[in-house]
């Protein structure tokens, strides 16, 4: 008895020893995950110079650099970029769900090549399109200042072909519930809206989320399509001219803060969101 | 019955038909787009040239001046700084030109650096005047982004600025930009706290005081803009040969040789060190007390260094006994004019560009921003001669290779010597062997294969030719005979040459034939015996 009960308290002891090598261990990775961030926040408050310097923590605290960022064409990139990102969430994810909807319930020929069809054509390298969509819109005039519409445009268009997870989510619900709404006088377009999406918050929030990060951080095609006017960067590509040589010690506090900027709204919606987004994620990964 | 049959084959077909398109008409349609793409370019191009040609007439026509005038409204892609300062030049211009030109700009800050890469994004959207460096002339030109001078905007070129900033701006013999500073060269800044001023001319002191005082050395070495400096000081020398049409041609380069060696080892020198860092920003305030680097960090560096400021040209070496003093390129940024379909628009806007480069707007430039001067009177000016970088960069400049054009594909194989440098024990043979891949590498982007460098060839005076023209040989075992016969007067000369290179060659002094007629070459690449093979 007196033998057991020791052994007993030895894995106890055990346990926590391993529980505390993990929790150090962890604590060590986050750490260093979070460095460069709690790096570039303060290097944004630091005001008595605009150059890299070898400290971490400033000398002189201040919110000179966000002056500067307000005055200078930040606020128009942020929005080119918050609208670009806005209506490709909006539009996106309507289409990607009436798509996902129409795959699931309703049988129709031609659904199974279309399925196919989409899913080849979903593997051809987005970028491989590239300079034929820049002759596209540039023969729209939707390039250099007017890029914002032309990359809506682009991020819209081809929306309805990320169906697989949704519709491996719209699956899972029992075809059940449709009829019984159906029965009770519904249309196709009510039984979507008031009962599957009530029922598939996670995958709408995931479908949002995905639909507003793709624009909000796209560099090269964006680049690629306002190339050389201001007036249509998105924080992306603008920021990433404060970092040519003559610039980068001038404006190096600038860009961080503007860094700290952009990151803010994601991280917030982030945080809000996180438990719906990765149900998302995990929910959609049965097989439909 | 039939119709039926008949409805019902015909919608099997069609059916047919859209089934196989499904996964044939997404190729068919990229292929025919990317085909349209290709040829909506090239044909953009023939006539942006077709336009720079007329341009180019129009420009030198254009003396009159008055058939100028006008408003023009045209896009300028200035660096950020300077936004402010061209358009008030643009003003300027304005309400001073005498040729009645009125200038509606739009000035959109784009780097310098990243001009070439917007240009050739989309020509026809580009910038119609444009600030860029030196190194991206030639992929300018072959877009077709950058207008040739007209015979009279050339010579005003020539005749105001100093002859490195001209060499930048020239392709084969022709001029395609107006030079705008020829500051873009690297020096030494040095804090005189950790290293005192009568150490600044060697290498090896700098590296023992920094050593010393745990202070770092910031020297981009792994960058090839820098590292071929080193190989310059040893009297080493790379160059590229262009075209008119902004093509490479060919490459001379002695990287591999005795004098390269000894450059090797003037690199390990500093790279086997634990203070070296690989960069050129302003790292004062970050470790160094030593910064290689140009004139666009002079103001950050001042401020970091207050009263400990110093600079210097770069520092000597020694490798047994004798002191190399590290070289470096020099380089330049310019104005290009994009050729326009309207010519006399063109011609305007050179005109613009005439003005912008100008002595008082390159003295503008340089007391705004200490952007040092192309133009030979403005490098005169006093305040330009007391210019404490510019009289490093100008002390430099003695060691200073003017910066041709060169293949893009250089920059990345020559940065990597130092990387393999760095990497060896610093023994000779490890340090040779660094050069020998460089050397490859470089052979390797004219894809010269090992039969043409094996290959002999007769080079001569055969034919009126003046030793320019290799003319083919076939072996058989070690005997190389001529694929023709050719008529040689007395007196001809000739010698057979390895891999078109002068490295093997027969015989040692030229060959010279005694009686005219008709022959065959013939070689013993065994004995180096060069004969003569009189044609039946």
């Amino acid at each position: 008895m007196n033998n057991t009960e020791k052994r007993h308290m030895g894995l106890k002891a055990l346990n926590r020893v391993s529980n505390t090598g993990i929790y150090i261990l962890l604590t060590v990775i986050s750490v260093v995950w979070l460095i460069p961030f709690v790096f570039i926040v303060l290097q944004s408050f630091r005001v008595e110079n605009t150059y890299q310097v070898g400290y971490v923590i400033p000398k002189q605290w201040g919110l000179q650099n966000y002056i500067n960022l307000w005055n200078s064409d930040f606020k128009r990139w942020y929005l080119n970029t918050l609208i670009i990102a806005l209506a490709a969430a909006v539009f996106q994810t309507i289409i990607q769900l009436c798509m996902s909807y129409t795959l699931s319930r309703f049988r129709f020929k031609l659904r199974g090549p279309l399925m196919r069809f989409m899913l080849i054509l979903g593997m051809f390298p987005g970028m491989l399109t590239m300079i034929i969509l820049y002759r596209v819109l540039s023969d729209l005039g939707l390039t250099q200042a007017n890029a914002v519409p032309g990359l809506i445009l682009v991020s819209v268009a081809s929306s309805g072909m990320g169906y697989y997870v949704s519709k491996g989510f719209f699956d899972t619900i029992p075809k059940s519930l449709d009829e019984a709404a159906r029965v009770d006088g519904a249309t196709r377009l009510q039984v979507l809206y008031k009962i599957i999406l009530p029922l598939a918050k996670p995958i709408v929030i995931y479908t949002i989320l995905t639909a507003f990060m793709g624009p909000w951080g796209d560099y090269v095609f964006a680049r690629y399509v306002a190339f050389g006017t201001s007036a249509g960067y998105n924080v992306a590509v603008g920021m990433y001219s404060w970092l040519t040589n003559d610039q980068i010690n001038r404006m190096y506090t600038t860009f961080c803060a503007g860094g700290v900027i952009v990151a803010v709204p994601v991280t917030i919606l982030f945080l809000c969101l996180q438990k719906y987004y990765v149900e998302g994620v995990t929910g959609g990964a049965v097989k439909g | 019955m039939k119709k039926t049959l008949a409805l019902l084959l015909a919608a099997a077909m069609t059916v047919s038909l859209a089934a196989c398109g499904g996964n044939n008409s997404s190729t068919t349609t990229t292929a025919a787009a990317g085909e349209t793409a290709a040829a909506a370019t090239t044909g953009g191009q023939q006539e942006t040239t077709a336009a720079a040609e007329t341009q180019a007439a129009e420009t030198q026509a254009a003396g009159a001046g008055s058939e100028l005038a006008g408003t023009y409204d045209i896009v300028i892609w200035a660096p950020d700084a300077a936004v402010d300062l061209t358009k008030s030049q643009v003003d300027d211009f304005n309400s001073s030109n005498e040729y009645g030109i009125t200038i509606n700009a739009t000035v959109e800050p784009v780097s310098e650096a990243d001009a070439a890469s917007n240009m050739i994004t989309d020509v026809q959207a580009g910038g119609d005047l444009f600030f860029f460096a030196q190194d991206q002339l030639s992929r300018l030109i072959q877009a077709g982004a950058v207008s040739k001078l007209g015979t009279q905007a050339a010579e005003f070129a020539r005749n105001s600025n100093n002859a490195a900033s001209i060499l930048a701006a020239q392709s084969g013999s022709d001029l395609y930009a107006y030079p705008l500073t020829a500051d873009n060269g690297y020096f030494m800044y040095y804090d005189k706290s950790v290293v005192p001023e009568d150490h600044v001319d060697s290498l090896e002191d700098i590296i023992a005081d920094c050593e010393a005082a745990g202070k770092n050395f910031s020297y981009e070495l792994e960058n090839a803009w820098y590292n071929a400096g080193v190989f310059f000081g040893t009297g080493c020398h790379s160059d590229w040969v262009t075209n008119d049409a902004g093509e490479f041609i060919s490459i001379d380069d002695d990287f591999n040789s005795d004098k390269g060696l000894i450059a090797a080892k003037g690199i390990y020198k500093l790279v086997s060190s634990p203070i070296w860092v690989n960069s050129s920003n302003a790292d004062f305030a970050s470790g160094s007390a030593v910064v290689v680097t140009g004139t666009w960090n002079y103001a950050t560096i001042l401020e970091q260094l207050g009263d400990n400021f110093g600079v210097a040209d770069l520092p000597s070496f020694n490798v047994d006994g004798t002191d190399y003093h590290i070289g470096s390129y020099s380089g330049c940024k310019l104005i290009g004019v994009k050729p326009q379909t309207d010519a006399v628009k063109g011609a305007a806007i050179q005109r613009l560009a005439q003005y912008l480069t100008n002595k008082e707007c390159q003295l503008a430039r340089f007391t705004e921003f200490g952007w040092g001067p192309s133009n030979k009177e403005a490098l005169a000016d006093p305040a330009v001669q007391a210019d404490p970088t510019l009289s490093a960069l100008n002390e430099q400049g003695s060691y200073a290779v003017p910066q041709p054009n060169i293949h893009g594909s250089w920059w990345d194989i020559a940065k990597v010597i130092t990387t393999d440098v760095k990497a060896t024990d610093g023994s000779d043979a490890a340090l040779k062997a660094c050069l020998e891949k460089y050397e490859e590498s470089i052979n390797a982007v004219f894809t010269m294969s090992d039969d043409v460098k094996n290959a002999f060839t007769v080079i001569g005076s055969i034919n009126g030719d003046g030793w320019t023209l290799d003319l083919p040989m076939t072996a058989e075992g070690d005997v190389w005979t001529s694929n023709e016969a050719y008529e040689m007067e007395a007196g001809t000369e000739f010698k057979c040459r390895q891999g078109k290179a002068w490295d093997v060659a027969y015989p040692a002094d030229n060959f010279v034939v005694e009686t005219a007629g008709t022959y065959y070459v013939q070689l013993d690449a065994a004995t180096g015996e060069v004969t003569l093979v009189p044609a039946s």
